[in-house]
Formats: C-alpha cells, sequence, structure tokens
C-alpha cells in the first residue's frame, strides 16, 4: 500500500538555518495493516504525515501509494489522490463553520465529481451514529460528535486510506474510545489506518508502531 | 456537474458570510444605480432636446438659407433682414445643383395685423410654398394646405397655427371664414396641428401660413425672401451641399473674392449635434462618477475578499485535504467575488431604477428602461468583481494548506 524510500524533508525558513524534518526514511505498509506513528514533538512526524497524506512532496526519496510514485505529481493529480484514496482525520476536527454537518460530509464528493449524493452523506453519518444530526452546525456539535462528523467526511468517498492525526488528542475518554472503535472497524472493513499519536495506550490498538526521533526511524520495519 | 456544484458551493459561502457580502455588495450598488439612473436621466434630456430642436427645425435632411453675412440675432423677418436673396436664387439652387431635391421658400413678418370679427392680434405671418408641410415636417389636422396652382395663382388662402386658430376663433370652426391679414382678406383653408415648445420653450404655434406669392405680391410687396429651404437628396453630405450653394450664390451675388458672403447657410444637424453635445457632456461627467463609484466598489471587494481570505485560512486548507486542487479554490473565490457584484449590481439596478422614476415623476418625463442597458450593467457588476477577485482568488490559492491545517 505504502512504499518509503530513503524519504527526507528539507524546510527552508527565511532567514534561519535549514531544518531538516526528515532524514531518509523507509519504510512499508501493506494493505489493510493498522500501524501508529509515534514520536515526540520535532521528531518528524507531522512531516511525514503530510508527504503521505500527499498535502507535500517529499525533498528526496521516493514515495508510492498503492504502486504510484507520487513525488512528482501535480497539483491536481495529488488533489485527485487525496479525494479518492486517502481520508484525513484532525486532532482539530476542521469542520466548516456555518455550515451543517450533512453539509461537511458532502464536500468531498463535490471534488470527486460534483454528484453530491445526500443519502449517501445521510448513510455515513448514521453509520458514525449521528444519524439525529443531520442539520447541526458544527458549533451546536460536542467535541466527539464533530469528530465523528469527520470520520463521517473521510469515509464519504471510500478511501482505502485513513490518515488520523491525533483523533482523540481533544476528546474526553468516553469520545476518544468512540472514535477509536469507528477506526477499528474501519480497519476490520479492510482499510488501511495510520494513526498519528504519543498516546501509548491509543498505540496498543495498532498491529505495528513506527517510532520517529529527530526524523529519523528509530523503529518500526 | 463539478463546475455546478462547486458553483453552489460559492452560493453558499456567500450566505455563510452574508455580512461581509452585503458590504461587498454596496461600493457596485452605488455604482451601477448611478449608472441606471444617468441612463435614464440622460436619454429623457437628449430626447427632449432632440424632440425641441426638431420642433424649431423641421426635417433633418435640409440647410437653411438667410440672407446677411454675419449671425442674425433670434428669428429672421422683413424687418431685419438685408434685401440679397431673391426668389430667383431659390429656383436657381433647386435648378442647378443636383444634391437639392427641392427648396422652400420664406417671406415672413412679425407685426402684421391678423383680424376675424373683433379680434385683433399679430400672430407671425409666413408667407411659404407650397412643399412647406414636407419641408418642416408639418401636420394639417383640418382642411387643406395650399396647392401649387393656388399658389402660382396668388390665391388669398391661410392656414392657421393651432395657437392663433384659438386665439382668433376660440371654440369656432375656422374653415371657410375670411380673416384679414394687414386688411386684405383670406380664407382659412385649414389648421395646423401644435407643434409644441421650441429649445426656448416659447410656442411655436402662434402663425398663419399664405402662400409666399401672395404674400409677395398683394401683402408685403417685397421681392426678397426671409429664409430658403433646401432638402437634400442625401442628407448625410450636408457639407457638400453647403458648399455648392455657398459657390452658386456668391456667383449669382457678383461677390469679389475678398468680400464675406451676404448670406449664411445653417445644416441643422450640426445645430443638432452641438446641442446634444451640450447635454451629454453633463452626463459624461456624471458618468465618470459612476464609474469612479464602481471602482471604488471594486476595491472595496477586493480589501474584503482578502479579509475573507485569511479569515478562511483553515476551510481552503480543509477544502484541499479533501481534493480540491489549487484551481478548485480559485474558481470558488472568482465565482464569490462575481456573485456578489452581480447580487450588488441587480440590487443597485433596483436603486436606480427607483431614482430615475421619482426623478422622472418631478420632471414630468418617462421613466425610461432598457433590458439592454440592465443586462449591460450586469455584465459589468460581474466583470469588475471578477477583476477584483483575481488577486483574491490568487492568494487563496496559495494558502498553505498544512499550515491551515495546523492552526
Amino acid at each position: 500500500m505504502i512504499e518509503v524510500d530513503a524519504l527526507s524533508k528539507t524546510h527552508q525558513r527565511a532567514g534561519a538555518a535549514e531544518v531538516h524534518a526528515l532524514r531518509g526514511v523507509s519504510f512499508r505498509i501493506r494493505a489493510g495493516e493498522f500501524v501508529t506513528i509515534r514520536g515526540a514533538s520535532g521528531s518528524g512526524k507531522s512531516s511525514l504525515l503530510n508527504i503521505l497524506g500527499c498535502l507535500d512532496r517529499p525533498t528526496s526519496g521516493a514515495y508510492r501509494l498503492a504502486g504510484e510514485d507520487i513525488s512528482s505529481s501535480t497539483d491536481r493529480e495529488l488533489a485527485r489522490i487525496r479525494n479518492r484514496r486517502i481520508g484525513f482525520v484532525f486532532q482539530s476536527f476542521n469542520l466548516l463553520a456555518r455550515t451543517t454537518a450533512l453539509e461537511n460530509v458532502e464536500i468531498p464528493m463535490i471534488y470527486r465529481d460534483g454528484r453530491v449524493d445526500r443519502k449517501k452523506a445521510r448513510a455515513a453519518l448514521d453509520r458514525v451514529g449521528l444519524s439525529g444530526r443531520y442539520g447541526h452546525y458544527s458549533s451546536e456539535l460536542s467535541g466527539g460528535e464533530q469528530q465523528r462528523v469527520a470520520l463521517a467526511r473521510a469515509l464519504i468517498n471510500d478511501p482505502a486510506l485513513i490518515l488520523a492525526d491525533e483523533p482523540t488528542g481533544n476528546l474526553d475518554e468516553a469520545s476518544g474510545s468512540e472514535v477509536m472503535a469507528i477506526l477499528k472497524e474501519l480497519h476490520r472493513e479492510g482499510r488501511t489506518i495510520l494513526l498519528v499519536t504519543h498516546d501509548n495506550t491509543i498505540a496498543a490498538h495498532a498491529q505495528r508502531e513506527i517510532l520517529l526521533r529527530g526524523g529519523q526511524m528509530v523503529s518500526g520495519e | 456537474m463539478k463546475a455546478l456544484a462547486e458553483f453552489a458551493q460559492a452560493l453558499r459561502g456567500t450566505i455563510r458570510f452574508r455580512r461581509r457580502s452585503f458590504f461587498m455588495m454596496s461600493g457596485i450598488a452605488v455604482g451601477i444605480a448611478s449608472l441606471a439612473m444617468l441612463d435614464s436621466v440622460g436619454e429623457n434630456t437628449r430626447r427632449e432636446t432632440m424632440k425641441r430642436v426638431k420642433n424649431m427645425l423641421g426635417t433633418f435632411d435640409t440647410v437653411i438659407v438667410r440672407p446677411g453675412g454675419g449671425r442674425t440675432r433670434g428669428m429672421v423677418s422683413l424687418a431685419n433682414v438685408e434685401p440679397v436673396l431673391k426668389f430667383s436664387d431659390a429656383q436657381a439652387i433647386a435648378a442647378e445643383l443636383a444634391g437639392i431635391k427641392q427648396v422652400g421658400q420664406l417671406q415672413n413678418a412679425f407685426d402684421v395685423e391678423v383680424s376675424y370679427r373683433a379680434q385683433e392680434l399679430t400672430p407671425a405671418v409666413f408667407g411659404v410654398s407650397a412643399n412647406w408641410l414636407e419641408l418642416r415636417g408639418d401636420a394639417v389636422e383640418q382642411g387643406a394646405f395650399w396647392s401649387v396652382e393656388q399658389e402660382q395663382s396668388l390665391a388669398r388662402v391661410a392656414v392657421l397655427g393651432s395657437e392663433a386658430r384659438k386665439n382668433l376663433f376660440g371654440e369656432e370652426t375656422p374653415l371657410q371664414k375670411t380673416i384679414r391679414i394687414g386688411g386684405v382678406p383670406f380664407a382659412v383653408i385649414g389648421t395646423l396641428a401644435s407643434r409644441g415648445a421650441g429649445p426656448a420653450g416659447g410656442s411655436l404655434d402662434n402663425l398663419v401660413l399664405i402662400p409666399v406669392t401672395t404674400a409677395s405680391k398683394r401683402l408685403f410687396n417685397r421681392d426678397f425672401l426671409t429664409m430658403v429651404i433646401a432638402q437634400l437628396r442625401d442628407p448625410s453630405d450636408a457639407d457638400r451641399a453647403v458648399q455648392q450653394i455657398t459657390t452658386l450664390l456668391r456667383e449669382r451675388h457678383h461677390l469679389a473674392a475678398t468680400a464675406l458672403d451676404d448670406f449664411t447657410i445653417t445644416n441643422p444637424a450640426a445645430v443638432m449635434k452641438q446641442m446634444t453635445n451640450v447635454a451629454s457632456t453633463l452626463s459624461r461627467i456624471l458618468r465618470g462618477v459612476a464609474w469612479l463609484a464602481m471602482l471604488i466598489g471594486g476595491v472595496v471587494i477586493m480589501s474584503l475578499a482578502l479579509i475573507g481570505v485569511s479569515e478562511r485560512r483553515k476551510e481552503i486548507g480543509v477544502r484541499r485535504s479533501v481534493g480540491a486542487g489549487r484551481a478548485d479554490i480559485v474558481f470558488q473565490f472568482l465565482a464569490e467575488a462575481a456573485l456578489v457584484s452581480v447580487a450588488g449590481g441587480a440590487f443597485g439596478i433596483a436603486l436606480g431604477l427607483g431614482g430615475a422614476n421619482a426623478l422622472a415623476a418631478y420632471q414630468k418625463l418617462p421613466l425610461i428602461f432598457s433590458f439592454q442597458s440592465v443586462a449591460q450593467s450586469l455584465a459589468l457588476a460581474a466583470a469588475i468583481g471578477l477583476l477584483f477577485g483575481i488577486y483574491p482568488a490568487w492568494r487563496a490559492s496559495r494558502v498553505d494548506p498544512i499550515e491551515a491545517l495546523r492552526a
């Protein structure tokens, strides 16, 4: 599913020295795996996630997603991959303000082909247990509910890969375990789950862990 | 399909941020409103000016020859013109110049007493040729005009302007009645439809028309004309006709090469143009102000859209993460700017028509409303929105999704 070879990322900061966020990271993730990426802040896990999520391109090294080399893809091609193959879940939910739960879930369909299937969006919300919340604005939902809307949004285009960046970081324990339960269910369906966390108990859900330190992989292959 | 869905997103965006959208609309609305008002008021002014000039001059396919070299002040009459423009001159213009279709002759006075029974008045008395109606664009209301035969036989017949008729006859029917003009009896054979006001606002209807031959031989005893109206075959070539008439008359009047013309030729189309130019100078200035308002409206749209971009960084990041490319972001922000300005334009048209309607009612003129100018205004508004939306949209597309999503 994911093949990463000697991946490096160097950030150019104006007026400051270069920051080497990733220094030659290599690993494989097979389709259907549940893997956590763990590391302290500054270890390079965000940089890695951005590249894996096709939001950023590596400075050097190769990244193949489902056999496709995306190191040299155009903005449009990357957007298409994000739209169809990847579902993002963020720590801060990132729902659109002044927009209903249903409309939030529909957005990825707009960028797919413009065919907005409202029934499918409702089904996605039903699936994460938000049947009664279609018309609620994000500001009217609890943190746990917002994160479940975000999960429904991540699922709507049926991606093979879910990238979750500290998805329980802003949630209480009960909401957090609901979100984890949904992620595990998605894993059972055969989706590949990649979870960034620094929480050991969350990491325990995974089959495998990639540990980063100072931009390099300490363990995980 | 995708474009349609993205357009719907843009529409939703303008509604989500309705307060900002409203302020973005306002500048465009003011600009379009002033333009819409100007269109109506300007067109009204132009039509009114044209109508009055036309009332005075008659048709526009003529040039007018008057005796006297300098600029004649006011209306010519037998009392104030030089006796240089003869009947034979008028006949020569018609006969010798190929560009002239026909000529009309005028011999007029303002100090001749006209009476019917006890009623004594001094309307303008015009001795005119039989083709007068055609040259002036006048119409007979009752009765008939005289014929060429009547003119040749020095018939004592008269046609009354509507005001002269009212003053002399009141409600009484004037046809076949006898009036006295300078003591000479004339039979009234017709009346004219009203011409309305001239450029200065005065009446053009207080006159009595009689055959120019009768006027010359039986009434005034003068052999010169006060005006010759020459109708052109090709109205667009008035300058050439003026040139030809000048050459012909100078020759006939035996003027030395150094002598000034002893006649003046005016071109009604040129006069008309001059008068409408004066009217349009004002509207051009106002138009400039409207454009300035529109430009300011565009700048307002741009700066509010830029604020919008920085406030909506997270939204941009989210959209990028779920599959929007840079082009999709550009499209959304451009569409929002266009929507807002078209809405502003529509609002402005409503406002402008309301204002124009009030003004028209005040000036007692019709409200002029053209779908073409409405469509043009909307297109203009959309163009301004798009133009001033380009930079903010480009900025939106350059927002780094990683930075935007981190916050």
